[in-house]
């Protein structure tokens, strides 16, 4: 454990100096050995058998499941009681990117191992985790989980699948319709959400063999195509009283609860999903050839090549920080204890912030990475035979899942807000302060202090902007940009974090590929901040107060980018070299 | 029954290979280290053995080199060897064969192994000479290149890989040193509550000063990337042509058609 333990949102108040962040590199044996077991895994049994998983071939798509079951990739979350391992996050994630670029795949084996079991280890009763959880993790059951509806999506408390108790008491009576449930096709047991004489929010574990459940046809999907999604149809299913999944009245906290690492794991998922589009497009570049050269060499793939490893540092290191936050904060919990998970999800409810932030940052990061790489393609990577169309075509919904990007973007502010409103006043004299031009000093020194210095500029200015910006907060579009500085902001910090911390170690050619990384993401993201705060400004000012403003974001943001070229180069020349992300 | 089963790591053959300063190895920072291949068929058949005697036998897994050889005695330990034994040493490529079997010897010496399981070869260095210098130093039986092992009564009966797809059946009487070939089992994977419980296992340290009484016999002169090959032959003309041109390669150039 670390002294300095940061509260959530707490990095954007404090100076980088000092932060401690878990970074990749820090994997323990065991955790190598897990990832190990699951790419090898994945790597025979997998992804050679892609073509059969797409086409919708579930017999084969539940043997491979049974499989994972057998390694013991379902226990990283199951308790130790019920034969569970109870890894830290940080493997869970490792696990997760190495099954990712079989995106459909990894459907059936997150929404199993997540959204499928995770309600009943944090809820269920001793009877329930008793009669269902050993046949989950060992496999024989797959699960999953109902929560969306026809009319319900963004907003699931709005759920009009409704629960009404027997006359003799030992049922509830569900009736409603669900949508886009994954696993549906081949899953045994579902986590449905409905409403107790359609007031009282609730989750139910529902057996598939319940009379009146019954499956839809398979939806015709832009993307996972190998992954089941269907409607259920309740028709009067007569759930007994004892699978009654939590508190009656109580399952927005079921719902909402699996979804802050939930984000973390879409996160973990597009960050495999993009090394793996990644390394289509590098080495595609070595081989094909134009104009008597291989096309990897020209400026105008470099420069992509460049920017997708980049991207990917990026993301890891987001993904790394916020599993690494997580666990940090969950080894402080005492293991005893009947409140044990509900000690555990307030600890998780902590970093939602930082949850929601990896979601839309690193899924935004791989719509870019498939998007290149199928431009690196030129119009092979329009044909299916490539591996990056399919790529491209399966990234397309991690903007959507586990709450829109759009939800998750304004959920960073008004939880960031939240937060101050209940902890007195720390952000609002933060803001003042900068407001009154106090210039964010850095205790940063060292290889990297041109950064965070311009880091410390980053949040003096985003306290500044959200200042003058707070009395139009009502609007959503001014909320989605403070979002974006904030998310721009735990990138670049995150990235400068890790490369710093790893630097003294690394062998001189990737000490020079860290520098340049860096280079690339000081130059990117705080281009991206200046452009998120001159919205905010436009959206919120105007007059004297929006030019003023404009200009000391304009300032505050200038990035000189020495040797952004050369950084660029470097990047994609190691790329090329092995092949793949390997930073 | 005391087993010992020798393990190598070695770069990831995927990964591009450059000399290093010295000229005589290849630069290893930033490669990605594994256990070698060969070795993981030896780990899976002391394994597979410890299991068919009802898990009475204790299997010994040991790896000579830097602290991250400690990965590949920890995958063996989660495949179900018993202890490991780490020979620290910071540069073992320096040394050659000879050293590195006597190295084994030495510590083999105060066990009293009754068989001792290695791979046919390193797929970095690929001399296939370790094995078989254990058990000429130890005087014990040795068989190569083995596709298939049965055990009953102190007695091995090895399936050996021979020139030109040939096989062999040799048997020898413990005590016995073997080497594993591609094609003698499927090594399984470690799971991971196999994983989690082998951190509690035993890693003994020792170092190779203690153990290492020989000089070397062989020195690498030069490690070089081999001289760059023209392109391929990429053949023209009508099918029938085609064949007629590639049936002259394949009986000029070739040894497949004689």
């Amino acid at each position: 454990m670390n002294g300095n333990l940061l509260n959530g949102g707490e990095f954007l108040l404090a100076d980088t100096a000092g932060m401690e962040i878990f970074s990749p590199e820090e994997f323990t044996a065991e955790q190598k050995q897990i990832a190990e077991t699951t790419e090898e895994f994945m790597k025979k049994e997998v992804f050679p058998n892609i073509d059969r998983i797409e086409d919708k071939d579930f017999g084969f798509v539940v043997e491979k499941m049974r499989q994972c079951a057998d390694l013991g990739l379902f226990l990283a979350e199951v308790p130790e009681e019920y034969g569970g391992l109870e890894l830290e996050k940080t493997t869970n994630m490792l696990m997760i990117e190495k099954v990712a670029p079989a995106a459909s795949f990894n459907m059936a084996f997150s929404g199993h191992t997540g959204i499928g079991i995770l309600p009943m280890v944090y809820y269920g009763t001793p009877d329930q985790k008793e009669r269902y959880l050993g046949k989950l993790s060992s496999g024989e059951w797959i699960g999953a989980y109902a929560l969306t509806e026809p009319d319900c999506g963004s907003d699931p408390l709005s759920s009009r699948t409704t629960a009404v108790l027997s006359d003799d008491g030992r049922h509830y009576i569900l009736n409603g319709t669900k949508q886009f449930i994954t696993n549906s096709a081949f899953a045994d047991l579902f986590t449905v959400f409905a409403k107790i004489d359609g007031k009282h929010f609730s989750a139910f574990l529902v057996e598939k063999g319940y009379e009146g459940f019954s499956v839809g046809a398979e939806e015709k999907k832009m993307g996972l195509k190998g992954s089941s999604t269907t409607q259920l149809v309740l028709d009067n299913v007569r759930v007994p009283v004892e699978n009654l999944l939590g508190e009656a009245g109580k399952g927005h906290k079921i719902a909402f609860n699996v979804l802050n690492v939930g984000r973390l794991k879409v996160a973990t998922s597009t960050l495999g999903m993009a090394k793996g589009a990644f390394a289509e497009a590098a080495s595609y570049a070595t081989e094909r050839k134009q104009f008597g050269k291989p096309i990897g060499t020209f400026g105008a793939i470099q420069e992509k090549l460049a920017d997708m490893v980049a991207a990917i540092y990026a993301s890891e290191t987001v993904v790394y920080r916020v599993a690494g936050l997580l666990d940090s904060r969950l080894a402080t919990l005492e293991r005893d204890g009947d409140d044990y998970y509900e000690r555990y999800q307030r600890a998780i409810e902590e970093y939602a912030a930082e949850c929601a932030i990896a979601k839309v940052f690193c899924s935004e990061q791989l719509d870019m990475v498939v998007d290149e790489a199928v431009q690196i393609h030129g119009g092979y990577g329009y044909i299916s035979e490539y591996a990056v169309e399919r790529y491209y075509r399966d990234s397309r919904i991690q903007r959507i899942f586990e709450g829109t990007n759009e939800i998750n973007r304004i959920l960073i502010p008004t939880m960031l807000l939240r937060k101050a409103d209940n902890n007195g006043s720390t952000l609002w004299e933060l803001v003042r302060k900068a407001q009154a031009g106090v210039a964010t000093e850095t205790a940063c020194t060292g290889e990297f202090a041109m950064a965070a210095a311009s880091i410390a500029r980053l949040k003096q200015l985003f306290l500044t902007v959200l200042g003058a910006a707070a009395p139009a907060k009502e609007h959503q579009e001014v909320m989605l940009a403070v979002a974006d500085m904030i998310i721009a902001i735990f990138a670049l910090e995150s990235a400068v974090l890790r490369a710093d911390k790893t630097i003294a170690a690394a062998s001189m050619s990737k000490q020079d590929l860290l520098r340049a990384v860096v280079t690339v993401l000081v130059f990117e993201l705080s281009n991206r901040f200046q452009s998120a705060a001159t919205r905010c400004c436009a959206y919120a000012l105007k007059g004297e107060e929006l030019i003023e403003l404009l200009k000391r974001v304009a300032t505050l943001t200038a990035c000189p980018a020495e040797g952004l070229l050369v950084a660029k180069h470097k990047l994609a020349d190691a790329a090329k070299d092995v092949g793949r992300y390997s930073l | 029954m005391k087993i010992l089963v020798c393990v190598k790591q070695v770069p990831d053959m995927e990964s591009r290979f450059k000399p290093d300063g010295s000229g005589t190895w290849f630069e290893e920072a930033d490669l990605a280290f594994r256990m070698n291949e060969y070795d993981e068929y030896a780990v899976e058949q002391a394994v597979q053995l410890k299991e068919q005697l009802g898990n009475e036998p204790e299997v010994t897994v040991l790896s000579i080199g830097p602290d991250r050889v400690n990965e590949a005695i920890k995958k063996a330990l989660a495949m179900g060897c018993d202890r490991g034994a780490h020979i620290q040493d910071p540069a073992p490529q320096g040394k050659d064969p000879w050293q590195i079997a006597s190295i084994i010897t030495q510590f083999a010496q105060g066990e009293g192994f009754d068989l001792i399981f290695t791979g046919m070869q390193s797929q970095d260095r690929g001399s296939a000479q370790v094995g078989v210098l254990v058990a000429e130093l130890l005087g014990f039986a040795c068989a190569t290149t083995l596709v298939g092992f049965a055990y009953a009564d102190g007695v091995i009966t090895a399936k050996r890989e021979l020139e030109g797809g040939i096989k062999g059946i040799a048997k020898l009487r413990l005590p016995a040193v073997v080497t594993c070939q591609l094609g003698l089992n499927i090594p399984r994977y470690p799971t991971l509550p196999n994983i989690m419980k082998a951190k509690k296992k035993e890693i003994l340290a020792i170092p190779v000063a203690d153990l290492l009484k020989e000089e070397a016999v062989a020195s690498t002169a030069r490690f070089y990337p081999p001289a760059r090959k023209g392109g391929g032959i990429v053949l023209e003309g009508d099918v029938g042509n085609l064949v007629e041109q590639l049936y002259g390669i394949l009986k000029e150039k070739t040894t497949v058609l004689r």
